[in-house]
């Protein structure tokens, strides 16, 4: 249920870039966020709806792009994918999600805490990078002047 | 595109926002008692009717979790993750994400998990909000003087101990808050005496956080007692501050000076 607070983010944010800019509006917005924030898209393309009601965000279409997670080990050299990482998630640690009570694990709402929650897969360290998929970032906004 | 904004720094400073006033508790040394200080003074300013959140940025090395007896579970609804209740402030601890498991993060990830947990943490609307800093003047303190800079109603709380080596340390840190135009609300010197039958002790003689202060154009807030009940308070369930009436009364007075300081 993240999705409701990132797309409030979003809203935010775009809110205060037209303001700060004197856009007319805003027709498009891209954004892009890592796949290992398991992004329920229709749920946030609904939050991004019903929360846009009412503000210069109304109506503004949105379009969301998924980057693909890479993961790379600097004690052993290996590079793994978002697959592997669901094999070998331990699932000591997770958030309940309301209402229904289901468990996450923390890594879907905060990627950077990868090397708190996994080992790399083949010599089982945690010094390895994030190489990509990890944030959500706007990366493209069109606007009426 | 240079000119987007950063979508979850915005709303993690839009978060921060939601307390009218924000202290971040900081020193240059470790060891001198800032966790501390920080879940005291925030239980004092609670006991006097404030509504107040405790944001732990601690991310190596995190000790409020088990300083407050706190479930190691967070729960998350739709405005994002809701903070921890216990006798009567709200907290937030990536200690409570991930236990005891080491924290292997670098630079430009560390300064993105915080946003992240800043940003989607849904804090009450709240008098004060206390940030506890690690020590040193690392990621995690430059992230809180970028938010804090813009924030109405900010300061720094700076802790030190009598030892002079602390000093020399928790210098640096003054000098860095200072040369950000940081609002510096003073100094909190722990560990300064304890008490033996009716007598107060000096064992590393009066202290010399007061010097310290005025070179940085501030004061010296409080001394504080070492209490040596402190840990049997908290195994057996009562707050840190509990654990005599001295301890007590000391954040009691702290946190009626740090409400006057940041009064208006």
């Amino acid at each position: 249920m993240h999705e409701w607070s990132l797309a409030e983010a979003v809203i935010n944010s775009l809110i205060k870039f037209g303001e700060e800019r004197g856009v007319a509006s805003i027709e498009e917005v891209e954004v892009t966020y890592g796949e290992i924030m398991e992004l329920e898209v229709s749920i946030f393309e609904t939050a991004f709806e019903q929360l846009s009601k009412g503000t210069p965000l109304e109506g503004t279409k949105l379009v969301l792009k998924e980057e693909k997670a890479k993961f790379k080990c600097n004690a052993c050299g290996a590079e793994w994918d978002f697959e592997t990482v669901e094999r070998i998630l331990s699932d000591e640690f997770s958030v309940v999600e309301e209402p229904h009570g289901t468990r996450e694990s923390p890594l879907h709402f905060l990627p950077q805490l990868a090397p708190a929650l996994l080992k790399c897969p083949s010599c089982g360290s945690r010094d390895f990078d994030l190489t990509s998929g990890k944030g959500m970032r706007i990366s493209k906004v069109v606007v009426k002047t | 595109m240079k000119d987007v904004p950063d979508v979850l720094f915005e709303e993690a400073r839009r978060k921060l926002s939601r307390a009218s006033k924000v202290v971040a508790v900081t020193a240059g040394k470790g060891g001198v008692g800032k966790s501390f200080v920080s879940i005291c003074l925030a239980l004092a300013l609670a006991e006097k009717g404030k509504k107040v959140g405790l944001l732990d940025l601690d991310i190596h090395g995190s000790s409020i979790p088990l300083a407050l007896n706190l479930a190691r579970e967070v729960r998350a609804g739709k405005e994002g993750f809701e903070p921890v209740k216990k006798y009567g402030i709200e907290i937030m601890s990536i200690g409570l994400l991930t236990g005891d498991a080491p924290v292997l993060i670098k630079g430009g990830d560390k300064m993105d998990l915080i946003t992240t947990l800043v940003a989607l943490t849904n804090w009450r609307v709240l008098d004060f909000l206390i940030i506890d800093l690690p020590p040193g003047t690392g990621d995690e303190v430059i992230w809180t003087i970028r938010v804090i800079k813009d924030l109405g109603s900010a300061g720094a709380l700076v802790v030190t101990t009598p030892s002079l080596l602390a000093h020399s340390v928790v210098r640096r840190n003054l000098e860095l808050l200072s040369n950000e135009k940081i609002n510096i609300l003073g100094l909190v010197e722990n560990m300064s005496y304890f008490i033996c039958g009716k007598e107060k002790v000096w064992p590393f003689g009066p202290g010399s956080g007061d010097v310290l202060a005025r070179e940085f154009d501030t004061r010296l807030l409080i001394q504080l007692p070492i209490e040596p009940n402190v840990e049997k308070a908290i195994s057996e369930g009562f707050p840190p501050h509990h654990a005599s009436k001295e301890l007590k009364n000391a954040f009691s007075i702290l946190a009626e000076t740090i409400e006057d300081l940041m009064k208006g």
